[in-house]
């Protein structure tokens, strides 16, 4: 009987993996319990893992602003946003389990710093000015990739992606709102926001990923319909939507060579310091260490959180079995 | 050591016109623990008026690929007293927001048994999945008026969670149209 998740080297290999691509060539969904290569799980477990704990990690710069938000009503904005990247965190960490990985297996690699998670967040926020920038454009990046993993072939990945770019909007929104309100404000507030734009606009142009040139797996997610467009296709996006709405509000951005192509119809914009990029991937930016620290920190100092709901449903058990 | 806690598998139902839906899962020491993650994680938005949780190892889940290679798991023996299941069946892989639905409840001997039933029973629709579930390992939000307020209700009047109270300001063209009543800064 062939396995769930097929091997090159599977007799019926072959027979199978056309079937499945004929499936997603007509837009089904692939399912847990559904046959599929070991490459299309293993890319999967990859993305979608890295991605859940982008989102855990994604609380960590914004969560540091909560006690010293301007407002009360600033305050719970971002409390409801830090809580749903957490609930983000979780739908995703589910849709990973469905490929059979477990959660302790994917919260180990986050803490052993095996498993990456997205660059950004390697970097300090510096004012609250960048609470604002980082709703919109660093999750403004996120929605434009998510809005295109929404379309995954995968049915557990595509429906955590809808349910969080639902939540997302939000979170984009507020951000735009947040920083148009310093641009319109006082010289200094002003400041704070050009400052914040100034620090996280090539960060968020790189999120996105490198270049289709140099991102090996691309057409592999591509040709299974885990992707549906390339890094350089959704960057492109992203910069068509935001370097007009930024400039609109009277801000600039720090590429000299940003320009309007009338022709394609495309902001061109400069080159990209990708070895910046690699050194934060590979753990060498200006947070990276802080950033894991904060997180092994946190899960040793909750220990006594699980030991406690653990004795407690035990001894409910036992209570139940007694009466 | 294992120091996972067991998953839960939740089911949430939007209205009650719509049936519980299978949306995800959650990790949880005991079934009210199960219950309150699943509603933080689930219904942080007002899109909710019940929510059942099962432990996902009571969860008996077979998918027409399966059946059709007979790949299910064996038959256990039978319960001699027969039980209530409660039956969900995934219909479409069409769409991304398709779930595993609740169908309707029966009785029978075993998890198997009430496959089997299920499959005579509910065939307005070819099933991709059917989910079979002991109603004895579900455990309910309450149904009372008084818990549907206090659970699910507290997300409506925070509309500032909502994309809608942001308008569409900074949109190409134009002229940075405020949200009203942001009168705090």
């Amino acid at each position: 009987m062939p396995g769930k998740f097929g091997k090159p080297t599977d007799p019926d290999y072959e027979a199978r993996l056309a079937e499945f691509e004929a499936r997603i060539a007509r837009g089904e969904k692939i399912e847990p319990g559904d046959w599929m290569p070991e490459e299309y799980r293993r890319q999967l477990v990859r993305m979608i893992s890295q991605h859940a704990h982008s989102e855990v990690v994604g609380m960590l710069p914004e969560g540091a602003w909560i006690t010293r938000a301007p407002s009360l009503k600033r305050k719970m904005i971002l409390i409801a946003k830090v809580q749903d990247e957490a609930g983000h965190g979780q739908y995703l960490y589910h849709a990973a389990e469905t490929l059979g990985v477990t959660r302790e297996e994917m919260l180990e690699a986050l803490l052993s710093g095996k498993a990456k998670y997205s660059s950004i967040f390697n970097y300090p926020t510096l004012t609250w000015a960048d609470i604002g920038t980082i709703g919109w454009l660093v999750d403004g990046a996120a929605i434009k990739n998510q809005t295109m993993l929404a379309q995954c072939s995968y049915g557990p990945y595509s429906r955590a992606m809808v349910r969080i770019c639902a939540e997302e909007t939000f979170h984009h929104k507020q951000g735009k709102e947040m920083v148009i309100t310093y641009a319109q404000g006082t010289p200094k507030q002003r400041a704070m926001a050009q400052d914040a734009i100034n620090r996280w606009w090539w960060p968020a142009l790189m999120m996105l990923g490198p270049h289709d040139s140099d991102s090996p797996n691309t057409p592999t997610l591509v040709k299974w319909g885990i992707k549906t467009k390339t890094n350089d296709q959704v960057r492109q996006e992203f910069i068509n939507e935001h370097a007009p709405e930024i400039l609109e509000a009277g801000l600039t951005l720090p590429d000299p060579d940003l320009r309007y192509d009338s022709a394609t119809g495309n902001w061109v914009h400069g080159p990209i310091d990708w070895d910046e990029f690699w050194a934060v991937v590979n753990g060498n930016g200006p947070m990276n260490k802080e950033r894991l620290e904060a997180r092994r920190k946190a899960h040793a100092e909750g220990a006594w959180v699980r030991e406690a709901l653990a004795v407690y449903a035990a001894r409910k058990q036992q209570t139940a079995v007694a009466v | 050591m294992d120091t996972q806690w067991p998953r839960w598998e939740v089911f949430k139902q939007d209205t009650p016109a719509k049936p519980h839906q299978a949306v995800g899962s959650v990790h949880a020491a005991d079934p009210f623990h199960a219950l309150l993650t699943a509603r933080n994680v689930f219904a942080r938005r007002p899109q909710a008026v019940s929510m059942w949780v099962a432990p996902a190892s009571a969860i008996f889940s077979v998918t027409q690929e399966e059946l059709a290679e007979g790949q299910e798991p064996k038959p256990q023996a039978p319960d001699p007293r027969p039980s209530t299941f409660y039956v969900f069946r995934k219909t479409s892989h069409k769409r991304s927001m398709t779930f595993v639905d609740y169908v309707g409840e029966l009785e029978a001997a075993s998890p198997q048994q009430a496959l089997e039933l299920a499959r005579q029973r509910f065939t307005d629709a070819e099933a991709l999945a059917w989910w079979v579930v002991p109603a004895s390992s579900v455990t309910k939000s309450e149904n009372s008026p008084e818990t549907v307020e206090s659970w699910f209700a507290p997300a409506k009047d925070k509309t500032y969670k909502q994309q809608s109270y942001y308008g569409l300001v900074g949109a190409p063209g134009s002229k940075f149209k405020r949200p009203k009543g942001d009168d705090d800064e």
